[in-house]
Protein backbone atom coordinates (compact mmCIF):
# COMPACT_ATOMS: atom_id res chain seq x y z
CA UNK A 1 0.00 0.00 0.00
CA UNK A 2 3.03 2.33 0.13
CA UNK A 3 3.08 3.69 3.63
CA UNK A 4 6.32 5.37 4.62
CA UNK A 5 7.61 5.57 8.16
CA UNK A 6 10.52 7.78 9.15
CA UNK A 7 12.20 6.70 12.38
CA UNK A 8 14.62 9.08 14.06
CA UNK A 9 16.01 10.07 10.68
CA UNK A 10 19.11 12.28 10.68
CA UNK A 11 21.13 13.54 7.73
CA UNK A 12 24.54 15.02 8.40
CA UNK A 13 26.54 16.87 5.74
CA UNK A 14 29.99 18.33 6.36
CA UNK A 15 29.36 18.20 10.10
CA UNK A 16 26.00 20.00 9.88
CA UNK A 17 22.81 18.27 10.92
CA UNK A 18 20.49 19.01 7.99
CA UNK A 19 17.74 16.61 9.04
CA UNK A 20 17.45 16.38 12.79
CA UNK A 21 15.74 13.27 14.21
CA UNK A 22 12.59 13.28 12.11
CA UNK A 23 9.97 10.68 13.02
CA UNK A 24 6.73 10.67 11.01
CA UNK A 25 4.35 8.58 8.96
CA UNK A 26 3.27 9.26 5.39
CA UNK A 27 -0.18 7.81 4.86
CA UNK A 28 -0.81 5.75 1.73
CA UNK A 29 -3.21 6.97 -0.95
CA UNK A 30 -2.95 10.57 0.24
CA UNK A 31 -1.00 13.64 -0.72
CA UNK A 32 1.37 14.78 2.00
CA UNK A 33 2.91 18.23 1.69
CA UNK A 34 6.44 18.88 2.91
CA UNK A 35 6.69 22.56 3.75
CA UNK A 36 8.99 24.94 5.57
CA UNK A 37 11.29 27.88 4.91
CA UNK A 38 14.08 27.72 2.36
CA UNK A 39 16.97 25.59 3.59
CA UNK A 40 14.78 23.69 6.04
CA UNK A 41 15.80 20.36 4.53
CA UNK A 42 12.77 19.50 2.37
CA UNK A 43 14.71 18.41 -0.70
CA UNK A 44 17.17 16.51 1.47
CA UNK A 45 14.32 14.61 3.12
CA UNK A 46 12.52 13.92 -0.16
CA UNK A 47 15.61 12.32 -1.70
CA UNK A 48 15.60 9.69 1.05
CA UNK A 49 12.31 8.19 -0.11
CA UNK A 50 13.70 6.77 -3.36
CA UNK A 51 17.21 6.38 -1.97
CA UNK A 52 18.95 8.99 -4.04
CA UNK A 53 20.52 9.50 -0.61
CA UNK A 54 20.53 7.51 2.61
CA UNK A 55 20.03 8.90 6.11
CA UNK A 56 23.17 9.20 8.23
CA UNK A 57 21.30 7.54 11.08
CA UNK A 58 17.74 6.35 11.53
CA UNK A 59 15.55 4.37 9.19
CA UNK A 60 13.02 4.94 6.44
CA UNK A 61 10.50 2.10 6.09
CA UNK A 62 8.18 1.31 3.23
CA UNK A 63 5.25 -0.83 4.36
CA UNK A 64 7.28 -1.83 7.39
CA UNK A 65 10.43 -2.82 5.48
CA UNK A 66 13.60 -0.74 5.88
CA UNK A 67 14.42 0.72 2.44
CA UNK A 68 17.92 -0.74 2.42
CA UNK A 69 16.45 -4.24 2.56
CA UNK A 70 14.58 -3.63 -0.71
CA UNK A 71 16.07 -3.88 -4.17
CA UNK A 72 16.96 -0.25 -4.88
CA UNK A 73 16.12 -0.34 -8.60
CA UNK A 74 12.72 -1.88 -7.90
CA UNK A 75 12.17 0.70 -5.15
CA UNK A 76 12.87 3.56 -7.56
CA UNK A 77 10.41 2.15 -10.06
CA UNK A 78 7.84 2.02 -7.31
CA UNK A 79 8.63 5.50 -5.99
CA UNK A 80 8.94 8.02 -8.83
CA UNK A 81 10.55 11.45 -8.48
CA UNK A 82 9.79 14.63 -10.39
CA UNK A 83 12.23 17.43 -9.74
CA UNK A 84 11.92 21.17 -9.54
CA UNK A 85 13.10 21.79 -13.09
CA UNK A 86 12.39 19.61 -16.09
CA UNK A 87 15.60 17.70 -16.85
CA UNK A 88 15.16 16.01 -20.22
CA UNK A 89 17.84 13.46 -20.96
CA UNK A 90 17.15 12.45 -24.56
CA UNK A 91 16.56 14.19 -27.89
CA UNK A 92 12.88 13.42 -28.41
CA UNK A 93 9.69 13.04 -26.40
CA UNK A 94 9.32 9.53 -27.87
CA UNK A 95 12.68 8.46 -26.38
CA UNK A 96 12.13 10.42 -23.20
CA UNK A 97 8.99 8.48 -22.34
CA UNK A 98 10.92 5.23 -22.82
CA UNK A 99 13.99 5.95 -20.67
CA UNK A 100 12.55 4.00 -17.75
CA UNK A 101 10.09 1.94 -19.82
CA UNK A 102 11.78 0.68 -22.99
CA UNK A 103 8.83 -1.59 -23.84
CA UNK A 104 6.28 1.22 -23.89
CA UNK A 105 3.97 0.92 -26.91
CA UNK A 106 2.91 3.94 -28.95
CA UNK A 107 -0.63 3.50 -27.69
CA UNK A 108 0.53 3.60 -24.06
CA UNK A 109 2.74 6.60 -24.79
CA UNK A 110 -0.18 8.54 -26.25
CA UNK A 111 -2.27 7.58 -23.23
CA UNK A 112 0.38 9.00 -20.93
CA UNK A 113 0.58 12.26 -22.86
CA UNK A 114 -3.17 12.57 -22.52
CA UNK A 115 -2.95 11.90 -18.79
CA UNK A 116 -0.50 14.79 -18.34
CA UNK A 117 -2.53 17.07 -20.57
CA UNK A 118 -0.36 17.17 -23.67
CA UNK A 119 -1.73 16.71 -27.20
CA UNK A 120 -0.77 13.57 -29.11
CA UNK A 121 1.48 15.44 -31.56
CA UNK A 122 3.99 15.87 -28.76
CA UNK A 123 4.98 12.25 -29.12
CA UNK A 124 6.98 13.15 -32.23
CA UNK A 125 8.43 16.41 -30.90
CA UNK A 126 12.12 16.95 -30.13
CA UNK A 127 12.74 17.72 -26.46
CA UNK A 128 14.63 20.84 -27.43
CA UNK A 129 12.27 23.76 -27.65
CA UNK A 130 9.67 22.47 -25.22
CA UNK A 131 8.45 25.17 -22.86
CA UNK A 132 9.08 24.75 -19.13
CA UNK A 133 5.53 23.62 -18.48
CA UNK A 134 5.55 21.17 -21.39
CA UNK A 135 8.92 19.83 -20.30
CA UNK A 136 7.69 19.35 -16.76
CA UNK A 137 4.67 17.43 -18.02
CA UNK A 138 6.91 15.24 -20.21
CA UNK A 139 8.99 14.52 -17.09
CA UNK A 140 5.84 13.58 -15.25
CA UNK A 141 4.70 11.32 -18.09
CA UNK A 142 8.16 9.73 -18.22
CA UNK A 143 7.88 8.94 -14.50
CA UNK A 144 4.33 7.63 -14.86
CA UNK A 145 5.46 5.37 -17.71
CA UNK A 146 7.35 3.29 -15.16
CA UNK A 147 4.12 2.75 -13.21
CA UNK A 148 4.98 4.13 -9.75
CA UNK A 149 2.77 3.79 -6.68
CA UNK A 150 4.27 6.87 -5.07
CA UNK A 151 5.17 10.22 -6.60
CA UNK A 152 7.79 12.45 -5.02
CA UNK A 153 7.28 16.01 -6.24
CA UNK A 154 9.95 18.62 -5.46
CA UNK A 155 8.35 22.00 -6.13
CA UNK A 156 7.01 20.70 -9.43
CA UNK A 157 5.59 24.06 -10.50
CA UNK A 158 8.02 26.56 -8.99
CA UNK A 159 10.06 27.00 -12.19
CA UNK A 160 6.94 27.62 -14.28
CA UNK A 161 4.93 30.72 -15.11
CA UNK A 162 1.49 30.87 -13.43
CA UNK A 163 -0.38 29.52 -16.45
CA UNK A 164 1.91 26.51 -16.94
CA UNK A 165 1.97 25.98 -13.18
CA UNK A 166 -1.81 25.83 -13.09
CA UNK A 167 -1.86 23.30 -15.93
CA UNK A 168 0.71 21.04 -14.25
CA UNK A 169 -1.13 21.34 -10.96
CA UNK A 170 -4.40 20.31 -12.61
CA UNK A 171 -2.64 17.30 -14.08
CA UNK A 172 -1.27 16.36 -10.67
CA UNK A 173 -4.63 16.78 -8.94
CA UNK A 174 -6.12 14.44 -11.53
CA UNK A 175 -3.47 11.85 -10.74
CA UNK A 176 -4.02 12.14 -6.98
CA UNK A 177 -7.64 11.20 -7.56
CA UNK A 178 -6.40 7.93 -9.03
CA UNK A 179 -5.16 6.54 -5.71
CA UNK A 180 -1.53 7.51 -6.06
CA UNK A 181 0.42 8.33 -2.91
CA UNK A 182 2.22 11.66 -3.22
CA UNK A 183 4.78 13.63 -1.26
CA UNK A 184 4.78 17.22 -2.41
CA UNK A 185 7.38 19.83 -1.56
CA UNK A 186 5.86 23.24 -2.04
CA UNK A 187 6.47 26.86 -1.12
CA UNK A 188 2.96 27.90 -1.87
CA UNK A 189 0.41 27.64 0.94
CA UNK A 190 -2.36 27.98 -1.64
CA UNK A 191 -1.01 25.06 -3.64
CA UNK A 192 -0.72 22.95 -0.51
CA UNK A 193 -4.31 23.75 0.42
CA UNK A 194 -5.49 22.83 -3.07
CA UNK A 195 -3.51 19.63 -3.43
CA UNK A 196 -2.47 18.11 -0.12
CA UNK A 197 -4.34 16.18 2.54
CA UNK A 198 -1.63 16.24 5.21
CA UNK A 199 1.34 18.47 5.88
CA UNK A 200 4.73 18.06 7.57
CA UNK A 201 6.46 21.28 8.53
CA UNK A 202 10.24 21.31 8.70
CA UNK A 203 12.32 24.04 10.25
CA UNK A 204 16.10 23.83 10.41
CA UNK A 205 15.86 20.12 9.79
CA UNK A 206 13.40 19.48 12.59
CA UNK A 207 9.80 18.39 12.25
CA UNK A 208 7.84 21.16 13.95
CA UNK A 209 4.26 20.45 12.84
CA UNK A 210 2.48 17.44 11.44
CA UNK A 211 -1.20 16.81 10.67
CA UNK A 212 -4.09 17.35 8.28
CA UNK A 213 -3.57 20.47 6.16
CA UNK A 214 -6.55 22.27 7.70
CA UNK A 215 -4.98 21.99 11.15
CA UNK A 216 -1.41 22.94 10.31
CA UNK A 217 -0.78 26.55 11.29
CA UNK A 218 2.23 27.07 8.99
CA UNK A 219 0.00 26.49 5.95
CA UNK A 220 -2.89 28.54 7.29
CA UNK A 221 -0.97 31.74 7.91
CA UNK A 222 -0.06 30.96 11.53
CA UNK A 223 3.69 30.68 10.67
CA UNK B 1 76.47 1.31 -33.21
CA UNK B 2 79.30 3.83 -33.11
CA UNK B 3 77.52 6.11 -35.50
CA UNK B 4 79.08 9.53 -36.01
CA UNK B 5 75.57 11.05 -35.73
CA UNK B 6 75.55 10.46 -31.97
CA UNK B 7 76.97 13.45 -30.09
CA UNK B 8 80.16 13.04 -28.03
CA UNK B 9 80.26 14.41 -24.46
CA UNK B 10 82.07 17.46 -25.84
CA UNK B 11 79.08 17.97 -28.12
CA UNK B 12 76.77 17.75 -25.14
CA UNK B 13 78.84 20.39 -23.37
CA UNK B 14 78.66 22.62 -26.42
CA UNK B 15 74.84 22.26 -26.56
CA UNK B 16 74.82 23.93 -23.16
CA UNK B 17 75.85 27.07 -25.01
CA UNK B 18 72.36 27.02 -26.62
CA UNK B 19 70.83 27.26 -23.18
CA UNK B 20 73.29 30.05 -22.41
CA UNK B 21 72.08 31.89 -25.49
CA UNK B 22 68.43 31.46 -24.45
CA UNK B 23 69.24 32.78 -20.98
CA UNK B 24 71.12 35.74 -22.44
CA UNK B 25 68.18 36.67 -24.67
CA UNK B 26 65.69 36.25 -21.84
CA UNK B 27 67.82 38.44 -19.61
CA UNK B 28 68.37 41.18 -22.21
CA UNK B 29 64.65 41.27 -23.01
CA UNK B 30 63.78 41.37 -19.30
CA UNK B 31 61.39 38.44 -19.71
CA UNK B 32 61.89 37.42 -16.12
CA UNK B 33 62.49 33.90 -17.39
CA UNK B 34 66.27 33.59 -17.18
CA UNK B 35 66.18 31.99 -13.75
CA UNK B 36 63.51 29.50 -14.78
CA UNK B 37 65.34 28.54 -17.95
CA UNK B 38 68.49 27.83 -15.95
CA UNK B 39 66.55 25.77 -13.42
CA UNK B 40 64.67 23.82 -16.11
CA UNK B 41 67.89 23.19 -18.03
CA UNK B 42 69.84 22.04 -14.98
CA UNK B 43 66.94 19.93 -13.79
CA UNK B 44 66.46 18.17 -17.13
CA UNK B 45 70.20 17.54 -17.35
CA UNK B 46 70.36 16.02 -13.88
CA UNK B 47 67.22 13.90 -14.43
CA UNK B 48 68.51 12.49 -17.71
CA UNK B 49 71.95 11.93 -16.23
CA UNK B 50 70.48 9.96 -13.34
CA UNK B 51 68.14 8.01 -15.59
CA UNK B 52 71.08 7.17 -17.83
CA UNK B 53 72.98 5.90 -14.81
CA UNK B 54 69.99 3.84 -13.65
CA UNK B 55 69.52 2.36 -17.10
CA UNK B 56 73.20 1.57 -17.38
CA UNK B 57 73.01 -0.24 -14.07
CA UNK B 58 69.80 -2.06 -15.04
CA UNK B 59 71.10 -3.21 -18.38
CA UNK B 60 74.39 -4.39 -16.95
CA UNK B 61 73.50 -5.88 -13.60
CA UNK B 62 69.80 -6.09 -12.74
CA UNK B 63 68.62 -8.14 -15.70
CA UNK B 64 65.00 -8.64 -16.63
CA UNK B 65 63.57 -8.60 -13.07
CA UNK B 66 65.27 -5.22 -12.59
CA UNK B 67 63.71 -4.01 -15.84
CA UNK B 68 60.24 -5.02 -14.72
CA UNK B 69 60.79 -3.50 -11.30
CA UNK B 70 61.70 -0.20 -12.96
CA UNK B 71 58.55 -0.51 -15.10
CA UNK B 72 56.47 -1.03 -11.95
CA UNK B 73 57.96 2.13 -10.45
CA UNK B 74 56.98 4.03 -13.60
CA UNK B 75 53.42 2.68 -13.37
CA UNK B 76 53.12 3.87 -9.77
CA UNK B 77 54.46 7.33 -10.59
CA UNK B 78 52.15 7.59 -13.61
CA UNK B 79 49.22 6.52 -11.44
CA UNK B 80 49.93 9.31 -8.97
CA UNK B 81 50.15 11.91 -11.72
CA UNK B 82 47.05 10.77 -13.62
CA UNK B 83 45.12 10.22 -10.38
CA UNK B 84 45.49 13.88 -9.54
CA UNK B 85 43.36 14.66 -12.62
CA UNK B 86 40.44 12.87 -11.03
CA UNK B 87 40.17 15.31 -8.17
CA UNK B 88 37.12 14.52 -6.06
CA UNK B 89 36.91 10.90 -7.17
CA UNK B 90 37.31 8.43 -4.34
CA UNK B 91 40.57 6.49 -4.52
CA UNK B 92 41.39 8.24 -7.77
CA UNK B 93 45.08 7.38 -7.48
CA UNK B 94 44.39 3.68 -7.08
CA UNK B 95 42.00 3.81 -10.00
CA UNK B 96 44.59 5.57 -12.16
CA UNK B 97 47.40 3.26 -11.11
CA UNK B 98 45.27 0.21 -11.86
CA UNK B 99 44.23 1.58 -15.26
CA UNK B 100 47.83 2.32 -16.27
CA UNK B 101 48.96 -1.05 -14.94
CA UNK B 102 46.28 -2.95 -16.86
CA UNK B 103 47.00 -1.12 -20.11
CA UNK B 104 50.76 -1.56 -19.73
CA UNK B 105 50.53 -5.22 -18.73
CA UNK B 106 48.24 -6.17 -21.61
CA UNK B 107 50.13 -4.18 -24.25
CA UNK B 108 53.59 -5.28 -23.14
CA UNK B 109 52.33 -8.82 -22.58
CA UNK B 110 51.06 -9.11 -26.15
CA UNK B 111 54.20 -7.56 -27.64
CA UNK B 112 56.44 -9.91 -25.69
CA UNK B 113 54.27 -13.01 -26.06
CA UNK B 114 54.33 -12.68 -29.85
CA UNK B 115 58.00 -11.83 -29.85
CA UNK B 116 57.37 -8.45 -31.46
CA UNK B 117 59.86 -6.92 -29.06
CA UNK B 118 62.80 -8.52 -27.36
CA UNK B 119 62.32 -9.52 -23.76
CA UNK B 120 65.46 -7.77 -22.51
CA UNK B 121 65.74 -4.80 -20.18
CA UNK B 122 67.32 -2.75 -22.99
CA UNK B 123 64.00 -3.01 -24.88
CA UNK B 124 61.42 -3.52 -22.13
CA UNK B 125 62.36 -0.39 -20.18
CA UNK B 126 62.16 2.25 -22.92
CA UNK B 127 59.22 0.66 -24.75
CA UNK B 128 57.42 0.21 -21.43
CA UNK B 129 58.14 3.85 -20.67
CA UNK B 130 56.34 4.92 -23.82
CA UNK B 131 53.38 2.67 -23.07
CA UNK B 132 53.14 3.93 -19.49
CA UNK B 133 53.34 7.57 -20.50
CA UNK B 134 50.68 7.13 -23.21
CA UNK B 135 48.43 5.29 -20.76
CA UNK B 136 48.99 7.97 -18.17
CA UNK B 137 47.84 10.71 -20.52
CA UNK B 138 44.68 8.82 -21.53
CA UNK B 139 43.90 7.93 -17.92
CA UNK B 140 44.33 11.52 -16.76
CA UNK B 141 41.99 12.92 -19.39
CA UNK B 142 39.44 10.17 -18.76
CA UNK B 143 39.32 10.84 -15.03
CA UNK B 144 39.16 14.60 -15.38
CA UNK B 145 36.35 14.35 -17.96
CA UNK B 146 34.59 11.86 -15.73
CA UNK B 147 34.53 14.26 -12.80
CA UNK B 148 33.40 17.09 -15.05
CA UNK B 149 30.49 14.95 -16.33
CA UNK B 150 29.56 13.73 -12.86
CA UNK B 151 29.46 17.30 -11.55
CA UNK B 152 27.93 19.04 -14.55
CA UNK B 153 25.40 16.35 -15.44
CA UNK B 154 24.34 15.42 -11.96
CA UNK B 155 20.70 16.30 -12.60
CA UNK B 156 20.51 14.15 -15.75
CA UNK B 157 22.23 11.20 -14.07
CA UNK B 158 19.93 11.37 -11.06
CA UNK B 159 16.90 11.72 -13.34
CA UNK B 160 17.83 8.40 -14.97
CA UNK B 161 18.54 6.77 -11.61
CA UNK B 162 15.13 7.94 -10.40
CA UNK B 163 13.54 6.12 -13.32
CA UNK B 164 15.01 2.87 -12.02
CA UNK B 165 18.09 2.69 -14.24
CA UNK B 166 21.21 1.09 -12.80
CA UNK B 167 24.22 3.30 -12.16
CA UNK B 168 25.95 1.86 -15.21
CA UNK B 169 22.94 2.52 -17.43
CA UNK B 170 22.39 5.99 -16.00
CA UNK B 171 26.02 6.91 -16.68
CA UNK B 172 26.33 5.18 -20.06
CA UNK B 173 25.68 8.22 -22.30
CA UNK B 174 28.19 10.27 -20.30
CA UNK B 175 30.72 7.48 -20.37
CA UNK B 176 30.47 7.29 -24.15
CA UNK B 177 30.95 11.04 -24.38
CA UNK B 178 33.92 11.21 -22.04
CA UNK B 179 35.70 8.27 -23.67
CA UNK B 180 35.36 9.93 -27.06
CA UNK B 181 36.83 13.13 -25.67
CA UNK B 182 39.62 11.30 -23.89
CA UNK B 183 40.70 9.41 -26.99
CA UNK B 184 40.47 12.20 -29.56
CA UNK B 185 44.05 13.47 -29.04
CA UNK B 186 45.47 9.96 -29.44
CA UNK B 187 43.36 9.27 -32.52
CA UNK B 188 44.27 12.59 -34.10
CA UNK B 189 47.96 12.14 -33.54
CA UNK B 190 47.72 8.61 -34.95
CA UNK B 191 46.03 9.97 -38.07
CA UNK B 192 48.70 12.52 -38.89
CA UNK B 193 51.72 10.53 -37.79
CA UNK B 194 54.60 11.03 -40.21
CA UNK B 195 52.79 13.88 -41.95
CA UNK B 196 53.04 16.54 -39.29
CA UNK B 197 55.28 15.06 -36.65
CA UNK B 198 58.04 12.56 -36.88
CA UNK B 199 57.48 10.74 -33.66
CA UNK B 200 60.13 10.35 -31.00
CA UNK B 201 61.08 6.74 -31.53
CA UNK B 202 61.57 7.22 -35.25
CA UNK B 203 63.42 10.49 -34.84
CA UNK B 204 65.71 8.85 -32.33
CA UNK B 205 66.46 5.87 -34.53
CA UNK B 206 67.10 7.99 -37.63
CA UNK B 207 69.35 10.34 -35.65
CA UNK B 208 71.27 7.34 -34.37
CA UNK B 209 71.93 6.27 -37.94
CA UNK B 210 69.36 3.51 -38.44
CA UNK B 211 67.84 3.32 -41.91
CA UNK B 212 64.39 4.91 -42.27
CA UNK B 213 62.94 1.57 -43.37
CA UNK B 214 63.86 0.01 -40.04
CA UNK B 215 62.86 3.12 -38.15
CA UNK B 216 59.43 3.03 -39.75
CA UNK B 217 58.84 -0.58 -38.80
CA UNK B 218 59.65 0.29 -35.25
CA UNK B 219 57.45 3.35 -35.37
CA UNK B 220 54.47 1.41 -36.67
CA UNK B 221 54.73 -1.00 -33.78
CA UNK B 222 55.08 1.89 -31.35
CA UNK B 223 52.10 3.73 -32.80
CA UNK B 224 49.79 0.72 -32.69
CA UNK B 225 50.97 -0.12 -29.22
CA UNK B 226 50.35 3.42 -27.99
CA UNK B 227 46.91 3.43 -29.57
CA UNK B 228 46.00 0.14 -27.92
CA UNK B 229 47.43 1.25 -24.58
CA UNK B 230 45.53 4.55 -24.64
CA UNK B 231 42.24 2.87 -25.49
CA UNK B 232 42.70 0.21 -22.82
CA UNK B 233 43.79 2.72 -20.19
CA UNK B 234 40.81 4.97 -20.92
CA UNK B 235 38.37 2.05 -20.81
CA UNK B 236 39.86 0.69 -17.60
CA UNK B 237 39.86 4.13 -15.97
CA UNK B 238 36.24 4.71 -17.00
CA UNK B 239 35.17 1.30 -15.75
CA UNK B 240 36.97 1.50 -12.40
CA UNK B 241 36.29 5.21 -11.93
CA UNK B 242 32.59 4.74 -12.52
CA UNK B 243 32.47 2.27 -9.65
CA UNK B 244 33.91 4.92 -7.35
CA UNK B 245 31.40 7.48 -8.60
CA UNK B 246 28.42 5.49 -7.34
CA UNK B 247 27.63 3.73 -4.08
CA UNK B 248 26.65 0.05 -4.04
CA UNK B 249 23.06 1.32 -3.68
CA UNK B 250 23.36 3.03 -7.10
CA UNK B 251 23.60 6.52 -5.66
CA UNK B 252 25.75 9.20 -7.26
CA UNK B 253 28.27 10.24 -4.61
N1 LIG C 1 26.38 18.77 0.77
C1 LIG C 1 25.98 19.69 1.65
N2 LIG C 1 26.86 20.20 2.51
C2 LIG C 1 26.49 21.13 3.42
N3 LIG C 1 25.27 21.61 3.51
C3 LIG C 1 24.33 21.15 2.67
C4 LIG C 1 24.64 20.17 1.69
N4 LIG C 1 23.51 19.90 1.01
C5 LIG C 1 22.55 20.68 1.54
N5 LIG C 1 23.03 21.44 2.52
C6 LIG C 1 22.30 22.40 3.35
O1 LIG C 1 21.20 21.74 3.93
C7 LIG C 1 20.12 22.61 4.10
C8 LIG C 1 18.87 21.97 3.57
O2 LIG C 1 18.93 21.90 2.18
P1 LIG C 1 17.65 21.52 1.30
O3 LIG C 1 18.05 21.63 -0.12
O4 LIG C 1 17.14 20.21 1.75
O5 LIG C 1 16.64 22.66 1.69
P2 LIG C 1 15.17 22.93 1.14
O6 LIG C 1 14.28 22.91 2.32
O7 LIG C 1 14.87 22.02 0.02
O8 LIG C 1 15.33 24.42 0.63
P3 LIG C 1 14.62 25.13 -0.61
O9 LIG C 1 13.25 25.42 -0.18
O10 LIG C 1 15.41 26.39 -0.79
O11 LIG C 1 14.70 24.20 -1.78
C9 LIG C 1 20.51 23.90 3.40
O12 LIG C 1 20.89 24.82 4.39
C10 LIG C 1 21.69 23.50 2.55
O13 LIG C 1 22.58 24.59 2.40
MG1 LIG D 1 14.59 22.27 -2.10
Amino acid sequence: MSRFDLREVCVRRDGHLIIDRVTATIAPGRCTALVGPSGAGKTTLLRLFNRLDDPSTGTVLLDGAPLETLDVLALRRRVGLVGQRPVLVTASVREELRVGAPQLTDGEALGLLKRVGLPEEFHERPTEGLSGGEGQRVCLARTLAVGPEVLLLDEPTSALDPEAAAAVEDTLCGLMGGGLTAILVSHSAAQVQRMADDALVLRKGQLVENGPVAEVRYVNGGG
Amino acid sequence: MSSPAVPEWTGVALSVSLVGLAVLIAWRQRLGLAREIVIAGVRAGIQLFLVGAVLLFLFKHAGLPGGFAWLAVMVVIAGQVAGRRGKGLRHSRYVATAAVAIAAAVTMGVLMAFGVIQTTPRVVVPVGGMVVSGSMAATGVTLSRMMAEARGQRAAIEARLSLGLSAAAAFAPHRRELLRTALIPTLDSTKVVGLISLPGAMTGLILAGVSPEVAIRYQIVVMYMLLAAAVMAALAAAELGQRMLFTPAQQLR
